[in-house]
């Protein structure tokens, strides 16, 4: 075959290498194909797919199965082909009897078989044989338990004999005797006899004895029906009486074959049972438990190495119990239910003697009662402490009293009287005490100003009574629950545990350290911790105006969002001072936190001993290193326990198993943690890091020395930047990570901190506390935010928001200003790449001092919706900021060219353009300072950049940024600075390389 | 107070229970303390009615030494763990294994069933603790923990959380429901960890031969017990069924009391000839088995 086939292969490869088929194969695959079925099919072999006839078995064919390997037969039978398309689908058949049926039968079965007429049908079987059919096509019509025509036997009685049917015709009727039929007439003479004679001998009264006689007669043959009719000729022929069969047994089998002693036991007991039947209309209760008790199984069934004992006696007693038989069929329903939970018992505990499975697994519910609720329990709470929220709205309204000249006094007061009137009393007397000596609180003591701080505190204690008397229990009462519960160990003789809150604040105290615990009933929506210990450090004891300020700047710092208006006090004090506080209250707010997380102030005075004195600049040195060696001594003093917590991720079925719901239910699996903070800079765009490269590498070329310092500034403000849109970044990707990252940073922020350029000029100082209290801002919207996010991944929620915004912001330009640069070089001015990440805003735009005076301070502005709109990035909207970025600095590259003048107008023209980039809201709250130093903002351009303003236009706000410090910021100024500094870092010796 | 609950203390020797060849390295009640159930080097598995005294059944199979069994509420289900890697699924009333789960590289220290004894959850030297599912057919593990450091020597586990002391120092609590792993490192080998019945509390043993008791859910150190000697050997600490006392043994076949507040030792004596591998204490009543190397396990009363 296989040099038949090679003559026929011409073109191509054959697709199998015919040597690797085995002839088997081949000839199967060929008979497959139709081509040797030539043969008649008895002479066909029948092979599998490998070619192998199959042997079916000696007896069973041989090789071929049925008729030549088919189910047909030498007469013929094809089978049904199976067809079944779309269009007509085969249809199920309904096999019925008419096709299991010859054709005589069907004959038969029709009437159509030669049988009697009814003429000659004497006896007449025809009719019967008519009747019969008709009921069994009635039988058929009605549906049955068993299908198809009913056998006979089991329906229609035996046909009667010959002789039977001559007597009925004769008038006999079954059942009656055939032989007493004549004395049963006899009786009956003898009875109208006697009717008659009794008729005659009554006479006159006839009627009446007559009907009594009728009336009696009546009597006798309802009272003795049996001599009538029934008794005596049922004894005669018996009667054909067809037995239900009652019984579960076996058709034909008879226990009592071998015992008929107990058959009549039975009878008797039937007919026991059916008399109750009779007696009460539901016995079955009865018998349900009767019979169960008394009687033992007959024992088959029971295999012989089961032993039964009391409870499994009748596990198949029931299906042979005899007696019970009509019974039982009331109960049969239930009865495998019982048997199987009686299996189940048996299999329990069946096998383990001595050992008893709990009647109750813990598996319930559990429920809780209600508390029970002393006896000597009054429902009204009084306060221990000497709260003066209710008690103190019924003094008599101090008269109204202008306020002092002295806006100072006039603060200060305010100041004191908000907090006297949320701290309570105490307060007031504390500060009494502290403050006896200090002129400014002579209003404490009947001096200047007392007739308005009475007025005043009665003010505030209205307001915060107002505001609080809804909370007004749930407040109050977790305030001295408080309270109590750290007396509770004394009450209750324990021992104090060490590192109890308690103690430290004693000892904090006796050191004479302003450690003031007052029941803060504050009702500021602080989201932190802060607000909810009961004690408040006071940093600025011996300047009670600041410290006013310092606790409003806290409420406000915790109230979430950014600080909108002045802090108290503000319009007195100059922008540089104001900053500067600004600056210390960030650093004692941080420092009083830290001490908070280390569950032990150390000693406040301490910490500010260093910082206050020295406030702007100063504490970015020291500061960290203290708390961080306080934070060791902590770790060292209580190594152990030590509390970490991580994400641990529990697998679906687990919290299913444990009937818990999955927390991280649809959340997509873990994303693997990145390697490293480089990781997270490739998100940044490419073209914009090499924007600023360049830019540092042309700043470097700046040989002026006056330029260093801007310069360095600048290369400081164009990180800033990088830093905030790599926050961003972070944001979208990991905020956890991010936090860590920031706080892991320390080392290169000392480096940056320990610039001693920045101390030299008073001026600079300011903008540097400027750009520090923008990042502090900055840092405060990153607090919230990430307390909003909770530090988790947000999956996508504010898409739609962020939708809005990126659309409205995707027009936000980023400029990259060549011009500025250059004539920073000059040491005017630095210019800044500003540009909005889409959605966040997160701008940062530079306005640099230089050594004219009139341009000291930056404008540093806030974004007062930055909290809102910062919420989370879109990515690809940071990818087309930063493609904005590159046309803006191609589309700005001539006009750089252009203005390359050193000129220091064009250095003020330089400068206004870019304050036209500020763009501000009403709501900026970090206008204070850039409104008041240089009032004039320009939306106007030069004429070359037409273009970029009108985008500008479109971009609703912009936020300078100014950022020196790194140090003595509250933690979340770090977060901000931390992706900047290893940059800044490379970056700045990247300059100094250049300068050099 | 504390000499009150001295008096309560199970310190009459009512029962020992003889069978197990070899050190019985636990023994512990079932969930109401009608029974118990050791387990030991002989790789058996025994079951006891330790108030009269008997033994009812021994369940052989393990190759290799037991360490742990557990047995769920309803008693139908035992699961036990061991020297051959392996945690078996037990039927109590056949005594036959229904599944065993493969898949700890080393020995099994400990294991437990869950409340509704879906998950049998193990711990071994492995480093992790397993998670196997009672339900299903699978008999790989539905869930690994492997953040441990070194071997895990017990676990416990509520309704919602699982928690288990290691040889690495901490004592980790995983919370499934809010997906967070909780380490309180104790700064020594955790030895055996033990939950107090009001669930607030976590009482590990650590291998100092102190038992630290420890605040669940500020991490917070309350007590540290001393006096017994806990070194090498893998030991049971329990508190008594009111939370008043702790108790543990010793490796010098001592047990001790110490008063749950000022972690005074009200009581030690000598149970056993040998180290008292395995505490249990009754649920409600005053009544403990101990178990110890030298093959015995001890029924206390009061």
């Amino acid at each position: 075959m296989d040099s038949d086939e090679e003559d026929f292969v011409f073109y191509g490869t054959p697709i199998e290498r015919e040597e690797e088929i085995t002839s088997r194969k081949k000839k199967a695959v060929a008979e497959a194909s139709g081509q040797l079925r030539t043969a008649v099919p008895w002479k066909q072999e029948v092979r599998d797919e490998e070619g192998r006839r199959r042997f079916h078995g000696a007896f069973t064919g041989g090789f071929s199965a049925g008729y030549y390997n088919t189910v047909g037969s030498k007469e013929g039978w094809t089978p049904q082909s199976f067809t079944s398309s779309r269009k007509s689908r085969a249809e199920f058949k309904q096999q019925s009897v008419q096709d299991f049926l010859d054709e005589d039968e069907k004959d038969e079965l029709e009437g159509r078989s030669l049988e009697t007429s009814m003429q000659f049908d004497t006896f007449g079987f025809t009719a019967a044989e008519l009747a019969r059919k008709q009921a069994e096509k009635e039988q058929e019509k009605r549906p049955s338990a068993i299908p198809g025509p009913v056998p006979d036997e089991v329906l229609v009685p035996a046909s009667e004999s010959i002789g039977i049917k001559l007597l009925l015709k004769m008038g006999w009727r079954r059942g009656r005797s055939i032989k007493e039929s004549s004395a049963n007439s006899l009786y009956d003479l003898r009875r109208e006899a006697r009717k008659a004679f009794l008729a005659l001998s009554a006479g006159d009264t006839a009627g009446k004895s007559a009907s009594s006689e009728l009336v009696d007669n009546d009597v006798e043959d309802v009272t003795d029906p049996s001599a009538d009719d029934g008794t005596v000729f049922s004894r005669s022929t018996p009667v054909y009486v067809l037995n239900p069969k009652q019984d579960s047994h076996g058709l034909g089998y008879d226990p009592f074959k071998h015992a008929p002693e107990f058959r009549e036991r039975k009878r008797s007991r039937m007919l026991g049972t059916k008399e109750t039947l009779h007696r009460k209309p539901f016995p079955v209760g009865d018998s349900l438990f009767g019979f169960k008790s008394g009687r033992v199984a007959p024992g088959f069934g029971i295999g012989a190495l089961e032993d039964y004992d009391a409870e499994d006696e009748d596990v198949y007693a029931s299906g042979y119990d005899f007696e019970e038989s009509y019974v039982e069929e009331t109960e049969e329903p239930s009865k495998p239910m019982n048997e199987n939970i009686k299996l189940l018992r048996n299999k329990e505990d069946g096998l383990l003697p001595g050992f008893k499975a709990a009647s109750n697994s813990d598996y319930q519910l559990e429920r809780f009662g209600p508390p029970v609720i002393p006896k000597d329990f009054v429902p009204h709470h009084k306060f221990t402490a000497p709260l003066d929220v209710g008690n103190k709205i019924t003094e008599e309204t101090p008269p109204e009293v202008p306020p002092p000249d002295d806006n100072n006094l006039k603060l200060m007061i305010d100041g004191m009287a908000t907090l006297v009137a949320r701290c309570g009393k105490l307060f007031e007397d504390l500060s009494r005490q502290k403050n006896q000596s200090n002129p400014l609180f002579a209003f404490l003591f009947g001096g200047n100003g007392q007739d308005y701080y009475t007025r005043k505190l009665w003010e505030e204690r209205q307001k915060h009574n107002d505001g609080k008397k809804w909370q007004l229990d749930g407040k109050i009462f977790q305030n001295v629950k408080k309270m109590t519960a750290e007396n509770r160990g004394k009450i209750l003789g324990e021992k104090p545990l060490e590192r109890s809150l308690e103690d430290t604040a004693v000892t904090a105290a006796s050191t004479d350290t302003v450690n003031l615990q007052f029941n803060l009933a504050d009702t500021f929506t602080k989201p932190v911790s802060f607000g909810e210990d009961p004690e408040v450090v006071k940093p600025f004891q011996d300047d009670p105006a600041k410290q006013a300020r310092f606790e409003q700047f806290l409420k406000e710092k915790y109230r979430g969002g950014l600080r909108s208006m002045d802090v108290g006090g503000s319009s007195q004090m100059s922008e540089a001072a104001r900053a500067r506080e600004r600056l210390e209250f960030e650093a004692a707010a941080e420092a009083i936190e830290k001490g908070k997380q280390g569950k032990e102030i150390n000693t406040p005075s301490q910490l500010f001993a260093g910082v206050l004195p020295t406030a702007g600049l100063q504490f970015t040195s020291g500061e960290p290193e203290q708390a961080k060696a306080s934070k060791e001594e902590l770790i060292k003093e209580k190594r152990y326990p030590r509390r970490e917590e991580f994400q641990w991720r529990p697998s679906p079925i687990l919290c299913k198993r444990f009937d818990l719901i999955d927390p991280y239910m649809g959340k997509p699996p873990p994303a693997p943690r990145p390697r490293s903070k480089m990781d997270t800079l490739i998100f940044m765009p490419d073209p914009v890091v090499a924007a600023k490269v360049e830019e540092n590498v042309m700043l470097g070329n700046d040989q002026s020395s006056l330029s260093k310092v801007g310069s360095e500034e600048k290369g400081r403000e164009i990180v800033d930047e990088e830093i905030k849109v790599e926050v961003n970044v972070e944001n979208v990707e990991k905020p956890v990570d991010l936090y860590k990252a920031i706080f892991s940073d320390d080392e290169d922020d000392d480096e940056d901190d320990s610039n001693p350029i920045q101390a030299e000029d008073p001026q600079k100082n300011v903008e540097v506390v400027n750009k520090t209290l923008n990042r502090l801002i900055a840092g405060d919207f990153l607090e919230s935010l990430g307390k909003e996010l909770g530090l988790e991944v947000p999956p996508d929620l504010p898409y739609t928001e962020n939708r809005e915004c990126g659309t409205a912001s995707s027009k936000e330009v980023i400029i990259v200003d060549r011009e500025e640069k250059d004539t920073a070089g000059v040491g005017s001015n630095r210019s800044s790449v500003g540009y909005a990440v889409t959605g966040s805003f997160m701008t940062a735009e530079v306005a640099r001092a230089s050594n004219d005076k009139q341009n000291t301070t930056g404008s540093a502005q806030t974004n007062g919706s930055r909290k809102t709109e910062a919420g989370i990035p879109e990515k690809s909207g940071r990818k087309d900021a930063s493609e904005n970025v590159k046309k803006e600095e191609r589309k700005t590259k001539s006009p750089t060219r252009r203005a390359r003048n050193w000129s220091s107008g064009s250095s003020e023209d330089e400068r206004s353009r870019k304050r036209s980039r500020h763009r501000h809201r009403s709501r900026n709250s970090g206008s204070e300072t850039s409104d008041s130093s240089d009032g004039s903002r320009h939306y106007s351009r030069s004429e070359g950049k037409k273009k970029r303003s009108s985008q500008e236009k479109s971009s609703s706000q912009r936020h300078s940024k100014h950022r020196k410090h790194r140090h003595r910021d509250s933690p979340e100024t770090q977060r901000d600075s931390r992706y900047g500094s290893r940059k800044e870092h490379g970056r700045a010796k990247n300059r100094r390389r250049h300068k050099d | 107070m504390s000499n009150a609950g001295a008096e309560s203390l199970p310190t009459k020797e009512v029962n020992v229970l003889k069978g197990h060849e070899g050190a019985v390295l636990a023994a512990r009640f079932n969930s109401n303390g009608e029974y118990c159930l050791s387990c030991g080097k002989d790789r058996t598995i025994r079951l006891w009615n330790p108030h009269r005294g008997i033994h009812i059944k021994t369940y052989k199979s393990h190759g290799r030494e037991v360490r742990d069994v557990h047995v769920t509420p309803d008693n139908s289900k035992l699961c036990s763990c061991g020297g051959d890697r392996q945690v078996f699924y037990w039927d109590v009333a056949s005594g036959r294994v229904i599944r065993k789960f493969r898949g700890h590289d080393s020995e099994v220290n400990a294991v437990k069933f869950n409340e509704y004894a879906t998950v049998v959850v193990s711990a071994g030297n492995d480093h992790s603790l397993r998670a196997w599912d009672c339900r299903s057919h699978n008999t790989e593990p539905i869930q690994i923990i492997d953040t441990f450091r070194d071997t895990v020597m017990s676990v416990c586990l509520t309704k919602t959380e699982i928690i288990a002391g290691s040889v690495d120092g901490t004592v980790r609590t995983f919370d499934i429901r809010i997906g967070r792993e909780i380490s309180d490192d104790l700064g020594q080998p955790v030895n055996c960890i033990s939950l107090s019945n009001d669930g607030n509390c976590i009482l590990a043993s650590c291998l100092d031969s102190t038992i630290r008791l420890l605040d669940r859910y500020t991490g917070e150190l309350l007590q540290e017990y001393k006096g017994h000697t806990c070194k090498s050997f893998k030991m049971d600490c329990c508190l008594t069924n009111s939370d008043a006392h702790v108790t543990g043994g010793s490796e010098d076949g001592f047990i001790y009391f110490w008063d749950l507040v000022d972690a005074s030792a009200i009581s030690s004596f000598r149970a056993h000839s040998s180290v008292v591998t395995s505490v249990s204490y009754h649920p409600k009543d005053s009544c403990m088995v101990t178990s110890s190397v030298d093959g015995t396990i001890r029924v206390w009363k009061t």
